[in-house]
């Protein structure tokens, strides 16, 4: 990549903003700021930094409807909003999908329209963390704060996910690079471990890589908590593994201080889903027999947490909760985003600050082109080419202040460091604005 | 403003390597998940770009199985499998050797082609997917025009949605 110059051509310094990409939510950056653009951002990694300074040809600013001919027009807010609220008050069985790239008050007003309207709210935990979710239902959840790790890990292990691509400031600034307490030297106190198929990024830069086999993990993890629990293995290559190497990598994760366990969609998406996480967890229990393990997923966006434990808090299920039946439901596999989609059941499709289009299977979105879909977000993508109604957001950690829950649970605050497009509106209004328009209709209908 | 056009792929296909043997399709095993340039694009959300499609609409293989199908960086190919086709970059793979498997980062290339079976556990199956490559002489679509072209929404009634005039790299819409 070529050389950029660094920015000296800005107004003033925002300190201490939160990043608004990955779970690591890293809460030091500063923003350079000129004439109300973040025209620079100090800290982040390539991730944060792009999705900050981000696109304005993209940027939604303005409410838009489809005409008849299909294509969009631009409206007013009355008018849009008027006819979103119209399509959830006439329907039969809405879906309100997405929250984690907005905050938790937003995520509060959603769970009040939810409520109202016996409709179903889920989010993007439902394609890629539940079935880890599930698991911690399951067999317990030895968690831990990334601060624990960073003053005390002496081992790190990354498996079923890639934090250099995904999370590229995870090793930086919380597990693997910084010094901590214990951990006076850094790096060079850490022994970090990828298991992984693939050559990974981060496997790349580790001190041990595992190469098991696809969809080998099951075995795996399971092999080592054999040997853990003193039994002989019976086969000498196991998921790819030589038995001798299972042995030895058992015997070195026994003898370290504190091990820390990093999983990824990797374990998720294969055909085992939640089974892989159920031993991994297993696997650091049986480990805490010998010495101090613990272990965390990687979760993507930086809400995705925050809407589980908001939603736990409140209503006692984590996500996929249904509300037809005047309280909350939570069956997985029916009541989830991509099961109801593929039954063809919702009537309407309401998607807050995430993207169907960008990532849901083609055969489950392929029922978002039967229905009226609602997007609320802030740039133009793959599911406003499937949207009726669209509203423009603003930007949480940048143009609007909220709460976000990092990956292990820790609350956050996102500061406002600019002012939002004037024809935009705080995605806590829309939604409440929803709200208030919904009931109004099926007031006057009693 | 963006920062790449495209990945930085590496150029190490041997095409008269005489241990490779010439095929037309070969069967592999297809993941998706994230990547650098997908996320950074995706999030800045520059997706109607051209340099969405160099970095979603790509498959990173193995250098072996690029020269067993004589495709070279930046040509097309077209995977196929039970739940659909689509035709994106073949590029060589950072993370080679891994014969028989290929990478394509998640976004709506990829959707089309992997299964939306969730065996009753809420999440769809996005690794672990059989599929076959082979060359494609077609260009790979932009976000917009492959969209319509997948889930036609608004074009229903239109018999030949690929001949339709591209909708290019910006948005679309009437203003007031
Ligand atoms: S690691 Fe994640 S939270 Fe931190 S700067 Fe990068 S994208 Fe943002």
């Amino acid at each position: 990549m070529a050389y950029e110059e660094p920015i000296t051509d800005y107004d003033h310094i925002v300190e201490n903003c939160t990043c608004a990409f990955c779970g690591s939510n890293c809460d030091d950056l500063d923003f350079l700021v000129k004439g109300n653009h973040v025209v620079g951002v100090r800290h982040a990694c390539r991730l944060g930094a792009s999705k900050i300074m981000e696109d304005e040809d993209q940027r939604l600013k303005v409410p838009m409807m489809r005409d008849e001919n299909g294509e969009l027009q631009e409206v007013d807010w009355d008018t849009a909003l008027d006819a979103a609220a119209e399509l959830i008050a006439n329907s039969v069985r809405p879906l309100f999908y997405g929250w984690s790239e907005t905050s938790i008050e937003c995520m509060k007003k959603g769970l009040k329209l939810t409520e109202y309207v016996g409709a179903v709210i889920d989010n993007q935990a439902t394609i890629c963390h539940g079935p880890t979710v599930q698991a911690v239902q399951n067999v317990g959840y030895p968690l831990m704060t990334l601060g624990e790790v960073k003053n005390r890990a002496d081992m790190v292990v990354y498996t079923g996910s890639n934090p250099m691509n995904a999370h590229p400031r995870h090793l930086a600034r919380y597990s693997v690079f910084p010094r901590g307490w214990f951990r006076q030297r850094g790096r060079f106190d850490r022994t970090l471990v990828t298991w992984d198929p693939k050559f990974s990024d981060t496997a790349k830069m580790s001190d041990i890589w595992v190469p098991f086999e696809e969809n080998g993990d099951y075995g795996f993890c399971n092999a080592i908590r054999a040997v853990l629990k003193g039994k002989e293995l019976k086969e000498d290559v196991i998921s790819g593994i030589p038995k001798q190497d299972i042995i030895d990598l058992t015997e070195s994760m026994k003898n370290v201080e504190f091990g820390a366990l990093f999983f990824g969609l990797g374990l998720t998406h294969t055909l085992s889903k939640q089974r892989n996480i159920d031993i991994a967890i297993q696997l650091v229990q049986d480990l805490n027999a010998y010495t101090k393990w613990v272990l965390l997923p990687m979760r993507g966006h930086f809400n995705v947490n925050g809407f589980n434990i908001y939603m736990a808090y409140e209503m006692g299920f984590p996500y996929g909760v249904d509300f037809c039946r005047g309280y909350p439901r939570y069956m997985i596999g029916e009541t989830t985003t991509v099961d109801l989609l593929n039954r063809k059941e919702p009537d309407v499709f309401l998607v807050i600050a995430a993207d169907p289009g960008a990532h849901f299977p083609g055969g489950a979105n392929m029922h978002l082109a039967n229905i009226p879909v609602i997007q609320i977000d802030i740039h133009w993508g793959p599911s406003t080419e499937l949207a009726d109604i669209v509203l423009p957001g603003t930007f949480i950690g940048v143009e609007t202040a909220g709460t976000s829950y990092r990956m292990d649970s820790v609350p956050i605050h996102m500061k406002s460091a600019i002012d939002p497009p004037e024809t935009c509106r705080e995605d806590e209004w829309i939604v409440n604005e929803l709200y208030e328009r919904v009931k109004k209709i099926k007031e006057e209908a009693k | 403003m963006t920062y790449v056009d495209k990945p930085t792929v590496s150029n190490v296909v041997k095409f008269d390597d005489p241990n490779v043997k010439k095929v037309q399709k070969i069967k592999v095993m297809l993941n998706t998940g994230t990547d650098i340039y997908q996320g950074a694009c995706k999030k800045r959300g520059s997706t109607l770009k051209d340099e969405y499609r160099k970095v979603a609409g790509i498959a990173y293989m193995d250098p072996k199985d690029m020269a067993r199908l004589g495709v070279a960086n930046w040509e097309s190919v077209l995977v196929k499998s039970d739940w659909g086709e689509v035709v994106v970059y073949a590029a060589h793979s950072r993370d080679a050797p891994h014969e028989e498997m290929i990478f394509i980062p998640k976004g709506p290339w990829a959707n089309v082609i992997v299964s939306p079976e969730t065996y009753c556990c809420n999440d769809p199956t996005y690794k672990g997917i059989e599929a076959t490559v082979e060359k494609s002489d077609k260009e790979v679509l932009l976000m917009a025009d492959l969209m319509r072209s997948v889930y036609r929404k608004y074009t229903k009634n239109e018999k030949n949605v690929d001949e339709l005039p591209s909708l290019g790299e910006m948005p679309v819409y009437r203003k007031k």
